[in-house]
């Protein structure tokens, strides 16, 4: 187990509504912490009452355990006007973190996993698209993606081919922009802010900025759900439980470029909290 | 015993599929349209997706993470996300000798599988896990009474239950637990099975209270 | 047209219940997605109007409002069941074996269904109780169904699937979600494809379709 990298990360720990009920404990990193405050007065602190940094963003309150955290990564779009900020709650899922976010990155499973929503049979093909690690970002995009949804989105009645470009912006975070119905010339976010509470459990907090004026907030926040909660029966059964680094073990196909990128990514920083590698 | 009963294959109708373990090795099992039974490592080579949550179509086995196919023998023989692709032979999952005898699906993860004798004309009874050990198995058939009258030990694993027979099969599992393929003697009427169900079912308890106990 | 308003909640085990239901018997019906989790909506003072112990589903056809599980089969078999093979009410046996799975459905639902909810949601709950009673609530159903195989049946009660299965149905077939596999319970493993395979069908997260090809594609 690596925590080095892990450490200086920030980490959505609560959001807005869990934090109005009240303290949430819980664990970070193999640590337990808890979350206290309101927004503008936020408390973390460990077991032994040692704080910790803590602020605001994207509906969520993030900290992080280092002594030189990186900064937060920044997602535009939560500022733009118009938009619905939909934070999602929060699933316990028994998975990596990294198996997670991967899994988050890849479409190929749609026909499968969200069948009659976000894929049918025999509507399978995934096309060429562009996978990168941006050094000047450190980053990993996936660009030129595009895929045939039965129901693309709440607010989508038909199918139809649905684009997508993908973002990771820090290894336990990844956002998706996809085609927005309502707004052709503009895309809706989704974002999984990953907590991960051991290298084989995390807490994902999911989490939307969408043009939708029109549907009802639960409508939203279930549609999200019923995704998520779909993937949380594939995650709980991959072996090993922890994201293998090393390229013998799994074997991935031109469909798999973001993960192997995302792999990729990881193995060079050596972001290794969550994953396996070679020597372990 | 290098080939371990993983079930009944009364439990077991073609397109189904089901999770095992044998010497601490997960498998998927399962059974083709065609009738033919299969266990593997229970892994797709993709991303590690266990297989027993898979699908059966034709005489295939599809992964159903990303529905990747493949044939009787492990080879991959169909990628959905690249319809057009003969997928390199080199995509396989891990194959296990199988073996069916008695009604009993017998593997072995190390070499041809060779079935243990059944020391009756049996007919299937039922497939379990306890949580014990086999000798607080062993006394628990003893000492759980069938119809009034305690249960005779012929042999190991061989009961006497009045007119009636049963002979339990065990697998060992992980986390403490058996896996035990019950078989009921030959002439056994439905009535009479569901008895003998009763009283594994009986016996399965009492071996788990005695591990809780101890 | 649709024929009643469900308040419904989509990983709610008890909301899928009357989802499948209706689907089975290919009944049209609206739905309100409620917040209950993270909102809590539930047990908020507008849904506490509508159904004042403040559960879901709630079940609203015209002036009839329901808002518990066995009382919406009932009504929903007794309305647009013409067989009246889904709820056998003639005849007194099978009626009563019914009553008693609905019964035993109850109790899944505060086994399984809440042993589901702290796995997933970190719901606050009695987790040991809870999941020994999960236990022994699935080795029971193992037991009764492996009856059901020595007597040639499929299903819980008589000949064909009736309110019982579909009442059962949700929360074992979700058990996994709590971490209780079906590996060691082949006789339950073979009830929930039976119910997997009923024309109608419908999914929820945690329990995925058979991905069956259709007849044409499967001649091809």
């Amino acid at each position: 187990m690596s925590r080095a990298y892990a450490l200086n990360d920030w980490y959505a720990v609560a959001d807005a509504q869990v934090l109005a009920r009240g303290p949430r404990r819980t664990m970070l990193l193999d640590q337990e912490v808890t979350v206290s405050g309101t927004t503008d007065d936020l408390r973390v602190i460990d077991a032994e009452g040692s704080a910790y940094p803590a602020q605001f963003r994207y509906g969520h309150v993030w900290t992080s355990l280092g002594d030189a955290p990186r900064p937060l990564f920044d997602i535009p779009e939560a500022d733009e006007p118009g938009r619905r900020l939909v934070p999602c709650g929060v699933v316990r899922v028994k998975c990596s973190p990294l198996r997670a976010v991967e899994n988050f990155l890849d479409i190929a499973h749609f026909p499968f996993v969200h069948t009659g929503i976000l894929g049918s049979e025999p509507h399978t093909e995934v096309a060429p698209y562009k996978a990168e690690i941006r050094d000047d970002v450190d980053e990993v995009w996936a660009t030129k993606i595009s895929f045939y949804q039965p129901q693309a989105a709440k607010s989508a009645e038909a199918g139809g081919d649905t684009q997508y470009l993908y973002r990771v912006a820090a290894p336990t975070t990844a956002v998706l922009y996809k085609t927005c119905p309502p707004k052709p010339e503009a895309m809706d976010v989704i974002a999984i802010f990953v907590q991960p509470r051991t290298e084989t459990e995390c807490d994902v907090w999911p989490w939307m900025a969408l043009y939708d004026d029109v549907s009802a907030f639960a409508g939203l926040v279930q549609f999200q759900q019923e995704i998520f909660l779909q993937d949380r029966s594939i995650l709980e059964n991959q072996r090993p439980v922890k994201l293998p680094l090393d390229p013998k073990m799994e074997i991935p196909t031109r469909a798999d470029l973001t993960s192997i990128a995302y792999r990729r990514w990881l193995k060079s920083k050596g972001a290794f909290y969550g994953a396996l590698t070679e020597d372990a | 015993m290098l080939t371990a009963p993983v079930g009944l294959i009364r439990d077991l109708d073609p397109k189904r599929v089901m999770r095992a373990q044998v010497n601490g090795q997960d498998l998927v099992v399962w059974r083709a349209s065609n009738g033919d039974i299969s266990a593997w490592d229970n892994r797709c080579p993709h991303r590690g997706m266990a297989l027993s949550h898979g699908f059966v179509r034709g005489n295939d086995l599809a992964c159903l993470y990303h529905g990747w196919h493949y044939g009787g023998t492990g080879v991959c023989r169909y990628i959905p996300a690249h319809p057009e692709l003969d997928p390199p032979k080199t995509i396989k999952a891990t194959v296990f000798s199988v073996a069916i005898a008695d009604g009993v699906i017998w593997v072995n993860t190390q070499g041809a599988a060779e079935p243990a004798p059944v020391p009756m004309a049996s007919q299937p009874l039922r497939s379990f896990h306890v949580v014990s050990h086999s000798e607080s198995l062993a006394r628990a058939c003893r000492t759980v009474a069938f119809e009034g009258a305690f249960p005779e030990q012929l042999e190991q694993g061989l009961y006497q239950l009045g007119a009636r027979q049963v002979f339990l099969l065990e697998n060992p599992l992980d986390q403490g637990r058996l896996q035990i393929t019950a078989l009921a003697d030959a002439d056994a009427t439905p009535e009479g099975c569901a008895a003998l169900s009763r009283w594994c079912e009986a016996v399965r308890r009492s071996a788990q209270e005695e591990k809780v106990a101890a | 047209m649709s024929q009643f308003t469900l308040y419904d909640y989509v990983l709610s085990g008890n909301c899928y219940k009357i989802r499948l239901m209706a689907g089975l018997l290919n009944v049209a019906y609206d739905t309100v997605p409620v917040d209950f989790y993270p909102g809590l909506e539930h047990r908020g003072e507008a849904m506490r109007a509508l159904n004042p112990s403040g559960t879901l589903p709630v079940l609203v056809a015209g002036e009839l409002i329901l808002s518990e599980t066995q009382s919406m089969l009932g009504w929903l078999a007794a309305s647009f069941d013409r067989s009246g093979m889904w709820y056998p009410v003639s005849d007194a046996g099978l009626h009563a074996q019914v009553l008693q799975w609905l019964g035993f459905s109850a109790r899944l639902t505060a086994s399984v269904g809440a042993a589901r909810l702290n796995a997933m949601l970190d719901w606050p709950t009695d987790i040991e109780t809870v999941r020994g009673a999960a236990r022994k609530d699935l080795d029971e159903l193992e037991v009764l169904l492996t009856d059901r195989v020595f007597a040639g049946q499929t299903w819980l009660v008589g000949d064909g699937p009736t309110i019982a299965d579909i009442a059962c149905f949700p929360y074992v077939a979700l058990s996994p979600d709590a971490g209780f596999e079906h590996d060691g319970y082949p006789a339950i493993r073979n009830w929930l494809y039976a119910v997997r395979s009923l024309p109608g069908f419908v999914t929820m997260p945690g329990i995925h379709p058979l991905h069956e090809l259709r007849e044409a594609e499967s001649d091809g």
